[in-house]
């Protein structure tokens, strides 16, 4: 048995050089561990862990159904237990969905240890977790793993078991719609369960109960805490605070309910430091090197405005984080003590202009993934819709001198590395920018190539470079791939590989690196590496020179005639 | 070659000061004068000593605008050293109490320097601080001096050079100066600092180029192409990288520790983008003719120059009027900033991009300011061949412009100041002695 075939039946999981042993997950369905177990949101001395019992055969998700139980968890320096740091219990029942979740406090800060969950003579899958570094301490290195929009139906997480078998990572980033709403579809590559649009809580629970069923997720959270934030989909699509596009009422319920049902599966099935009726924006902080603000763009977001052209988008009235948030971000970027500022941003701040030189059929897959465009400038449910908002945080930056602010995005199913400019007027010859902002691709979503249904790396290299010419400050644009990204923060930079999977329908996929970016320190700038962090020329744009040069020269040529 | 006289003093300037010409290799003479008492040159000969420490501030300069092709020279020093890429200027982000700060490790409340220009209660008058009883602690140029080391001042711009007047053992009076800049350009600095070390070889020696600086101010380009800034850029970086290769070429690398800052960095307006807050604080009838107002570039300093029992409620109302106004960023009491509560009632700061000008609306015509917190960022590393000089690092440390003499001075085995510094020693650039 090789390691992915080991990862895909769960019975081992190999991380950073030690075998966890799994033989809960070996058991199967029968195992009362059966959806592994995660951490979530390190800080020095404690980390959020998290698993869910299935203490009996109906007691299946959703269902709520079995009695209360209560859970054993152990903390130990080794991953056979024999330096154990801490251990508790939990009570958890139907009322939650059997889901648990241990606050362990008490720990040392950047300290590796290793965790399991016990209920009646059973034994969870143990998971490994790192508490952050002590606050204002040396970081020389950290590196996470930064992923987002992984549909079940579009594919299998390979994407994950690669970030699961590189075992350097100390934190992986979670940008949101880490699940779907929608329901089965007949050309699924694996069907969604419950099969129709999760609308109640128990359609809530039971999806998120199938994801966490899957074995690189499983292996994922197993081998390094999470910091997870949602997007859309984990409520329903284009959601904001008032609704959902993909919300109807009355046949859906009220928006206050689903939405409520949605927050409190979220709370009970992640491995984070959220519950209903709070907050899910937080920070956490790594030493002096890095402070991680995790966003929420939907719970206080104003609805998006019908179109591009509506004047709404300049509205100072209407806001994407809420004024709160508003203030609390940009009140921690101006005080940040540590050198890198990196922000969990679901949605993309970068302002992109889509030109006029890209043609109906373009145009239109590009609005498959991120929503009716109508050939204009804006896709008005990122911050390109909430431009006061994005004023405020970029203004804050520039007044008060801020440098090193990297926003970290997801959302639009695609690879991006941006600029941020200073003045949008000056920037295209003075080159200042205030912050950048990389943006990782899906791990299945659809993206370009899917919705133009042509070979990935052919007609998207045109589509890019005809962006790239109207968006000088977008120095990378991938509109094919599906995969993972890397980030390496040290303080001399931050630097993120983009990984491509070979065929997201595959659990076995290959990947291969196709960039890497670092922003030096002190720039707030990008530059692209020659290699990637380990090692490996990229395959820059999975394309060759040659190819690169062609499309930037048709996308050139479109602007001509004009 | 060496000429050397002596001379009286000003009739208030009881010491004596020695003149010493040096000829440079550039056919310029160089004068660098000595104080009496003092000893003027190195007594150590020159392979003996084991430490030289060279403070080289680059006036103006961003951190960014560091770069392998703009500034090869600063690029590559810094690569070899520790870089502190967090690195600030600290209020108010203006020239002469950043310089102030590095050589006394103590924030302005202490060295009584907050700002190049403050309304002085006791004269009735705006003034810059240049003179030498501005600043009310000792600095690191006369410590040293005073433990037998030589130390040397090479200060470009005039009101530094008579601010820190003769505290160092042996000073270079900035020569020639241009016309409304009033500083020396980085050629002649250059040269005086090459000239300095040929014939005095002092432990320490300050430096500061002002062209960055200088020629930024008035660069029209500055928000976009920023051409006479880049060219000034050029040239600086030039005149480091030969200014090290000296130290190389005369086997002193090895015994050099070379610390790059600057004092602030710089931000551009256009021209519209100015704030003066003369008129509407006039256009108040309980403040007319009553706020003294030193503009700093990109913060102004308000004193409330009534009677003191108005003086609580005038200055909310100033405070009020200012925060009213277009392009301003925010107000501060003085003490917020470690600024001394008696160099202003109120600090008002400018958002990037803007800039003041007061009293008139044509006081301030040039484009490039700072003294604001967008003008914060700055360069600061630590190179050199010496052995203490940690090569190759980057450090997340909040390092400013205050750890300057605390660094220094541990590098020498001096002691703090009385009271402590405000500023910390800069260890993760150094080995520690044992190491």
């Amino acid at each position: 048995m090789n390691r992915r075939q080991a990862l895909r039946t769960g019975s081992l999981v190999a991380v950073g050089g030690v075998t966890l042993a799994g033989p809960a997950i070996a058991g199967g369905a029968e195992q009362p561990f059966r959806h592994g177990v995660a951490s979530g949101d390190p800080l020095p001395d404690s980390v959020l862990l998290w698993t869910r019992l299935t203490p009996s055969a109906d007691a299946t998700p959703g269902s709520g159904r079995g009695g209360e139980s209560g859970v054993g968890w152990e903390v130990a320096h080794d991953a056979d237990f024999r330096r154990v740091a801490a251990r508790g219990r939990v009570r958890t029942g139907p009322e939650r969905d059997h889901t648990v979740k241990a606050d362990v406090t008490g720990l040392d800060p950047d300290t590796w240890y290793y965790y399991r969950f016990s209920w009646r003579g059973s034994t969870s899958p143990v998971g490994r977790t790192r508490t952050a570094p002590a606050v204002g301490s040396d970081v020389a290195r950290l590196r996470l793993g930064v992923v987002s929009c992984s549909n079940w139906q579009a594919g299998h997480f390979a994407a994950y078991r690669h970030l699961a078998e590189r075992g350097d990572l100390d934190l992986v980033i979670h940008l949101g719609d880490y699940l779907y709403e929608y329901g089965a579809e007949s050309d699924a590559v694996r069907p969604h369960d419950p099969p129709v649009e999760m609308t109640t809580l128990e359609h809530y629970r039971r999806r998120h109960a199938q994801y966490k069923t899957d074995p690189a997720l499983q292996a994922l959270h197993a081998a390094a805490p999470f910091a997870v934030t949602w997007d859309d989909h984990e409520s329903a699509n284009d959601a904001w605070a008032g609704g959902a596009e993909n919300h109807t009422e009355p046949d859906e319920g009220t928006w206050v309910e689903r939405r409520a049902k949605s927050q409190q599966a979220y709370a009970e099935w992640m491995p984070v430091r959220y519950e209903p009726g709070g907050k899910l924006y937080r920070r956490l902080t790594f030493g002096s090197l890095v402070e991680l603000s995790m966003l929420d763009l939907r719970s206080y977001r104003s609805e998006q405005v019908a179109h591009p052209f509506d004047g709404g988008v300049h509205d100072d009235e209407r806001t994407i984080t809420g004024t709160e948030q508003l203030d609390w971000l940009t009140s921690g970027l101006t005080t940040a003590t540590s050198q890198w500022k990196l922000v969990g941003n679901s949605v993309m701040i970068s302002p992109v202009q889509f030109p006029s030189t890209l043609n109906t059929r373009e145009l239109e897959a590009i609005t498959g993934i991120i929503g009716p465009i109508e050939g204009v400038p804006y896709n008005v449910d990122q911050w390109d819709g909430y431009t006061s908002d994005r004023a405020a945080v970029l203004r804050a930056l520039r007044d008060h001198g801020v440098s090193g602010t990297v926003f970290l995005t997801g959302d639009i199913h695609s690879g991006w590395a941006t600029e941020l400019p200073a003045d949008p007027l000056t920037y295209p010859l003075s080159g200042d920018s205030v912050a950048t902002e990389l943006v990782c691709t899906s791990v299945t979503s659809d993206n370009i190539d899917d919705y133009l249904n042509v070979p990935p790396r052919t007609l998207s290299l045109v589509v890019e470079a005809v962006i790239k010419v109207a968006n000088p400050h977008v120095k990378y644009l991938d509109f094919d791939s599906h995969g993972f990204s890397v980030l390496e923060v040290t303080p001399a930079h931050v630097r993120m590989d983009w990984f491509r999977l070979a065929d997201r329908t595959d659990p076995d996929s290959a990947a291969e690196v196709t960039a890497s970016y670092r922003v030096p320190a002190g720039t707030d700038k990008l530059e692209r590496a020659p290699r990637s962090m380990d090692g490996v020329t990229p395959r820059h744009e999975a394309a060759t020179d040659d190819e690169r040069a062609a499309a930037r020269r048709q996308a050139l040529a479109r602007q001509e005639p004009r | 070659m060496t000429d050397e006289t002596i001379t009286s003093g000003a009739a208030d300037d009881v010491s004596r000061r020695r003149f010493l010409r040096v000829a440079t290799t550039a056919g310029a003479a160089v004068v660098l004068s000595t104080a009496a008492g003092l000893p003027a040159v190195s007594a150590s000969p020159a392979g003996a000593k084991t430490l030289r420490v060279y403070v080289l501030v680059v006036d103006g300069l961003r951190p960014d605008e560091i770069d392998p092709h703009a500034t090869p020279h600063l690029y590559a020093l810094r690569a070899e050293g520790t870089n502190f890429p967090q690195a600030r200027s600290l209020p108010v982000m203006e020239t002469l109490p950043n310089h102030v700060m590095m050589m006394t490790g103590v924030r302005p409340d202490r060295s009584g320097v907050p700002a190049n220009d403050v309304y002085d209660r006791d004269e009735g008058a705006v003034r810059t601080l240049d003179r030498p009883s501005d600043i009310r602690v000792p600095t690191l140029l006369e410590r040293l001096a005073g433990t037998g080391r030589v130390s040397g001042s090479v200060l470009s711009k005039e009101y530094l050079d008579t601010i820190f007047g003769e505290r160092a053992s042996v000073r270079w009076e900035p020569e020639p100066l241009i016309p409304i800049t009033d500083h020396a350009p980085d050629l002649a600095t250059k040269l005086a600092l090459s000239a300095m070390v040929d014939e005095t070889d002092p432990d320490l020696v300050f430096v500061n180029f002002g062209d960055v600086d200088r020629v930024g101010h008035a660069d029209l380009t500055g928000t976009s192409l920023g051409l006479l800034r880049a060219a000034a850029l050029g040239a600086t970086d030039a005149h480091v990288g030969r200014f090290v290769s000296e130290l190389r070429d005369r086997g002193l690398w090895e015994s050099s520790v070379v610390m790059v800052i600057a004092d602030h960095a710089m931000d551009w307006s256009h021209g519209h983008k100015l704030i003066s807050l003369q008129a509407p604080l006039e256009a108040d009838d309980s403040l007319a003719g009553k706020v003294a107002i030193a503009q700093n570039g990109g913060a102004d300093l308000l004193t409330f120059t009534g009677p003191e029992p108005e003086r609580s409620v005038a200055v909310e109302r100033m405070r009020g009027i200012a925060l009213s106004t277009s392009g301003v960023l925010s107000v501060h009491r003085p003490e917020e900033l470690r600024l001394a509560p008696d160099c202003a009632d109120l600090v008002v700061y400018c958002k990037a991009g803007w800039r003041f000008s007061d009293p008139t609306p044509i006081s301030n015509p040039i484009p490039g300011n700072h003294g604001h917190p967008a003008t914060a960022p700055i360069p600061f590393f630590v190179a050199g061949g010496h052995p203490r000089v940690r090569k190759g690092v980057t450090s997340s440390a909040a390092a400013t412009t205050v750890d300057v003499a605390p660094t220094v001075g541990e590098l020498f085995g001096l002691p703090p100041i009385v009271g402590g510094y405000d500023g910390e020693i800069r260890a993760e650039a150094l080995f520690s002695r044992e190491e």
